[in-house]
């Protein structure tokens, strides 16, 4: 579903991203794991296609086609989900308004009929109930005087309503109490963990795995993948820390 | 890096700008070209206006000549030649018509154009119908002015079975003489500013409504303007008077073809809200804007003032103001009834190089007076939008509270915003609040949104939409979607 | 008679002054007998100067840095500015120079008289001056103010003349990463009239403009300041207090201007006004011209009185009436001189503030 080929990418001016390859298949899931400045949430948003973000050299494809070469909102049009780290608030624009737009704009794109307000309203509802999401908040403001846990869960009901192929969630887990983890937990399992969907999981820390049992795990450093294996490597980390994997630092 | 914002320009470079600039062939009569005083006496006379009327307007022709053009601080308007102007275009007369098919079918078309339903285009050329057969729902009742003179006006049976009397100003000068005479003036006087005066001496149509005692008007009411005529200028005048406990909702829709030309539209708006009256007036000015170079355009110079005379009495100005080269304009409420509330929504586009300098006065003159002023100003491309406003409170007013909140939104960095507020407060018992921020649309919303799935120029729609949410939600429900619309695509071709 | 071509309030940027005073100010002499200035040294090491009727007083001062003799003021623009000549003081510092905080007093006996100053500094200099202005009659002054790159200079301005006409006017350049700060504190007995144009010219650098305007009586104080972000990267604060009681009038005019290509500009306005009588009026202006689309600026202005629920409070805590609305005057005006740096400096602020407050 995605293939990255040796991708570098720099933002500011500085390197980031050093050479990455990886293969997502369907049904797959894949955490990426790192520490601090190892390039997780670059590799995000150059996947993103997030201006100010440039690819030097190496390619990513996604059923085939050329990623890179595609505008963000083609990306997502195409079934690419980010789940961003810090979701934006949009004063004014309710999130039921945003999702329309946005969901209504993706499926004109594939060449699909617009869904009716009935039609639309019905699916977010369904999806604000399945996590946990008081269906009032899809009336409010995108983000706008939202909770940490909150925007999260919003991030999950934005993800159910618009059912992406392939979801990239960056550091979904962070800044969440046990009781919001779950649901992030619950809503990726139920929304994504399906044969023909894949997630590339960014996180700093195991805790979510265990919640999203990955079938890949990869270790991200110095803009590099320097180890993979399978959910038991997650737990060796959270044992013993980044130190030790080759390419970090002490 | 914003080039997102750059892809949104030559995205948006490709599309068509105005919509509403064509032009219709009607056969039409004018007065002769320039003003004097024969001009003012052959527009009177093509009324059949009577003696008084002439008299006012020849006194405010006599004033005007003894007064200057005003010389604004942020607003370049280059000098008007007022003799290379038509002041009366009109459609020639018809007799009574008896079905479509009579109706000029260039005039139809320009409504239908402009968007307004068949059914009630009909109405509006002057077809005789039963409205009754209506479709239920919620229903309209349309004033369409034509450059100079009022079509027609509609449900005029259905209106009057309440009591409302809804007329184009000129019926009612001879109709109902009294009352125009008792109003007339009184809040705009004609010595108020250089283009009230002009509009005083040579106004050619316009709308007037009296909601009596008591009533509240069974439908909205609404007029539409529309300049067609090469250099003619449009000069309504509309005079609107809620009486005790009355209420009425009020809209206006103003178009105009696209021309090389500048044209000069000088409307003057009275209204009056007598005790526990209320009066909804909602704007959406689309006045041709000029080309991207500035070429053409109306210079929308306009004085719009609501006098809340009642006690408990309210006015609420809501206007979107996309069009027009240069807008001048304050809607603005004289707060002299007990209780009395004044409201201003304001959402105002300016892209290319058109110059909005607008906003509104409150003054208080009464107890307890409570005034609300939003403005959200938009600039694009080489525009400059400037936010004008006053609130004063006079010496006997106690606890007048005011709430003033300007946003002024960049889009691009060739374009100008201003907030140019005045505070005034002579009594220390009000409490006035004056807010005002200025931003742009983050790279990061830009993203977020596009990540969405949006393309960049419907994110930047949407997330000005929701810049303008708190004013577009005061506007009646259909024209609030309609004026999303139109913000979206007044500015294609100039996100930046 | 002295011709005196003086702006009208048709005039928009006087509109809300009363300059009618002045013609006949301008034709009266000076008693030539000043009242004590001993009150107004401030309790600090430094140069101190003394100026008599616009006259220097040399054996009451000790100049240090400070020359007196000719002065650009830089003033031929401004309606008052320009009347006020080409001589007065001058204030030259080198590279990395610091001079002791300047004390400058200006004593009037009536009639008119007219100064220029000038105040240069060099990178990385830092300065702060300190003047009080005091006696009756119209004290008219002019200062421009250069500051290159790093340099920083704070003036601090007390505005205490028993009657007569007070107006001063301030242009200021402002180099890369320079900061200057002007804060006018009006509380005496006498009309003022006070006008600002500071010119941020180099990135990152800063400009304050900011006071409290104190009337009573029948008083007329208007404060009308620019800031203007002509340079990236600038940050500006605009912080006016206005309070007026019995039949005072008291207006503030603040405005931001950020050039075209003046981007990341951080300006901020505070305008709050107080009404302490139902006789009392207060106008403000906050305004914003704003060319460049990448930038933080906002203003926030109040009008009322004071808070009756917090003088309720008090009182039923025993504090009397009118400690209580002095109390409550003090903590609105505070905010307006908390930015001056010296102990002592700010200290003698409040003081002057609270004895008009006091009265």
């Amino acid at each position: 579903m995605l293939n990255i080929t040796n991708l570098h990418a720099e933002t500011a001016g500085k390197a980031i991203l050093k050479g990455i390859t990886l293969a997502i298949n369907p049904g797959e899931i894949h955490a990426i794991m790192g520490p601090n400045g190892a390039g997780k949430s670059t590799l995000a948003y150059t996947l993103g296609g997030r201006p100010g973000y440039e690819v030097t050299a190496g390619s990513a494809t996604f059923d085939g086609a050329d990623l890179l070469e595609m505008e963000p909102h083609e990306r997502a049009a195409a079934g690419l989900f980010l789940g961003f780290q810090y979701p934006v608030e949009i004063p004014g624009v309710s999130n039921l308004q945003f999702l329309r737009e946005a969901l209504n704009a993706q499926r004109k794109q594939r060449g699909e009929e617009p869904l009716s307000g009935a039609e639309f309203i019905k699916i977010a509802r369904a999806e604000a109930t399945s996590l946990g999401l008081d269906h009032e908040m899809l009336k409010r403001p995108v983000n706008v005087g939202f909770s940490g846990g909150e925007k999260k869960r919003n991030e999950m009901v934005q993800m159910g309503i618009i059912a992406p192929k392939l979801a990239i969630l960056d550091e979904t887990d962070s800044g969440l109490d046990i009781d919001a983890l779950k649901a992030v937990g619950h809503g990726i399992n139920t929304i994504m963990r399906k044969p023909d969907k894949a997630v590339l999981l960014i996180t700093h820390y195991q805790r979510l795995l265990d919640y999203v049992k990955p079938d890949f795990v990869h270790v991200l450093a110095d803009g590099r993948i320097v180890r993979s294996g399978g959910a038991e490597l997650a737990h060796e980390l959270e044992r013993e820390g980044y130190v030790g994997i080759d390419g970090v630092a002490a | 890096m914003a080039t997102q914002n750059l892809e949104a320009i030559a995205a948006a470079e490709k599309l068509s700008t105005y919509e509403w600039g064509f032009s219709s062939d009607i056969e039409q009569e004018f007065a002769p070209k320039g003003l004097s005083e024969d001009t003012v006496r052959f527009i009177s006379a093509k009324k059949g206006e009577p003696a008084w009327m002439l008299d006012w307007r020849l006194k405010a022709y006599r004033l005007w000549l003894t007064m200057e053009a005003p010389d604004w601080a942020k607003l370049n308007v280059p000098p008007i030649d007022y003799q290379d102007a038509f002041y009366y275009a009109a459609p020639k007369a018809k007799p009574k018509l008896g079905s479509l098919d009579e109706v000029d079918p260039e005039i139809l078309r320009t409504y239908e154009k402009l968007g307004i339903p068949i059914k009630e285009q009909k109405l509006l050329a002057g077809v005789v119908e039963d409205t009754d057969a209506m479709p239920q729902g919620r229903r309209i009742a349309v004033d369409a002015v034509f450059d100079s003179v009022s079509v027609a006006t509609t449900f005029r049976a259905e209106l009057e079975r309440a009591g409302v009397i809804f007329r184009s100003i000129s019926e009612a000068i001879k109709e109902y003489p009294d009352l125009v005479r008792k109003w007339l003036g009184k809040v705009v006087p004609q010595h108020d500013n250089y283009f009230a005066t002009l509009n005083a001496a040579v106004f050619s149509d316009g709308t007037f409504v009296y909601i009596p005692e008591g009533v509240r008007c069974p439908m909205e009411l609404s007029t539409y303007f529309r300049i067609n005529a090469e250099n003619t200028g449009q000069f309504e005048r509309t005079l609107i008077i809620a009486d005790k406990g009355s209420h009425v909702s009020y809209l206006e829709g103003c178009t105009a073809p696209q021309r090389d030309e500048n044209q000069l539209h000088a409307a003057v708006v009275e209204l009056v809200a007598l005790d526990d009256a209320e009066i909804k007036y909602s704007t959406v000015q689309n006045w041709y804007p000029g080309d991207a170079e500035g070429k053409g355009g109306i210079y929308n110079f306009v004085t719009k003032r609501a006098l809340c005379q009642g006690k408990n009495s309210k006015v609420s100005w809501t206007q979107v103001e996309t069009g027009s080269a240069i807008t001048w304009k304050y809607p603005s409420c004289v707060l002299a009834g007990e209780n009395s509330v004044g409201e201003f929504y304001s959402v105002a586009v300016t892209t290319n190089r058109q110059q909005a300098d607008t906003g509104s006065k409150m003054i208080h003159l009464g107890k307890n007076s409570r005034s609300t002023i939003v403005s959200k100003g938009i600039s694009a491309g080489r525009s400059d939008n400037t936010y004008r406003g006053l609130v004063r409170v006079g010496p006997t007013a106690e606890n007048v509270r005011n709430f003033t909140q300007c946003d002024s939104l960049l889009l691009g960095d060739q374009c100008g915003a201003h907030t140019v507020p005045y505070i005034e407060v002579g009594n220390p018992s009000a409490q006035i609040e004056h807010e005002a921020t200025t931003s742009k649309i983050s790279d990061d919303q830009l993203f977020y949104a596009m990540q969405r799935g949006l393309d960049a120029e419907a994110a930047v729609a949407l997330i000005v939409n929701g810049f303008a949410r708190e004013v577009l939600k005061q506007l009646p429900m259909e024209f609030a979607v309609e004026a999303q619309k139109l913000l979206g695509i007044s500015l294609e071709g100039s996100v930046g | 008679m002295t011709l005196l071509a003086l702006p009208s309030a048709r005039d928009e940027a006087w509109r809300w002054s009363d300059l009618a005073a002045l013609p006949a100010l301008a034709d009266a002499r000076p008693s030539g007998q000043p009242r004590s200035v001993d009150d107004l040294w401030i309790d600090i090491s430094g140069p101190r100067i003394l100026f008599v009727d616009g006259a220097y007083d040399a054996s009451r001062s000790n100049p240090g840095p400070v020359r007196i003799g000719q002065a650009d003021a830089d003033a031929s623009k401004h309606a008052l500015g320009r009347l006020a000549g080409s001589t007065g003081w001058s204030l030259s510092l080198g590279r990395d120079a610091a001079s002791d905080t300047i004390q400058i007093v200006h004593v009037a006996t009536g009639g008119a008289n007219h100064l220029a100053a000038e105040i240069m500094l060099d990178e990385d200099a830092t300065a702060a001056i300190v003047e009080s202005f005091a006696g009756e009659g119209w004290t008219n002054r002019a200062t421009a103010i250069r500051l290159a790159r790093s340099a920083r200079l704070m003036v601090a301005r007390r505005f205490v003349q028993d009657a007569g006409f007070q107006s001063h006017a301030d242009t200021a350049d402002i180099a890369q990463g320079a900061s200057l700060a002007t804060i006018s504190l009006v509380a005496g007995a006498a009309d003022s009239r006070l006008d600002g144009h500071l010119t941020i010219t180099g990135i990152e650098a800063y400009a304050e403009a900011g006071g409290a305007l104190l009337g009573r009586a029948r008083q007329r104080h208007d404060a009308a300041f620019v800031v203007r972000h002509a340079a990236a990267n600038g940050q500006s604060r605009q912080i006016w207090r206005a309070v007026a009681d019995e039949q005072a009038i008291a207006s503030a005019a603040a405005r931001v201007e950020v050039a075209r290509h003046a981007q990341k500009t951080d300006g901020e306005q505070s305008l709050r006004g107080l009404l302490l009588t139902r006789t009392a009026a207060v106008n403000l202006k906050p305004e914003l011209e704003i060319f460049a689309d990448d930038v933080k600026c906002g203003h926030g202005a109040t009008v009322g009185e004071l808070d009756r629920q917090a003088l309720f409070y008090l009182a039923s805590r025993g504090i009397p009436p009118l400690p209580a609305r002095a109390m409550l005057t003090r903590a609105f005006v505070a905010d307006a001189f908390a930015r001056i740096g010296n102990d002592a400096v700010r200290e003698a602020f409040a003081e002057t503030a609270d004895r008009w407050l006091d009265v």
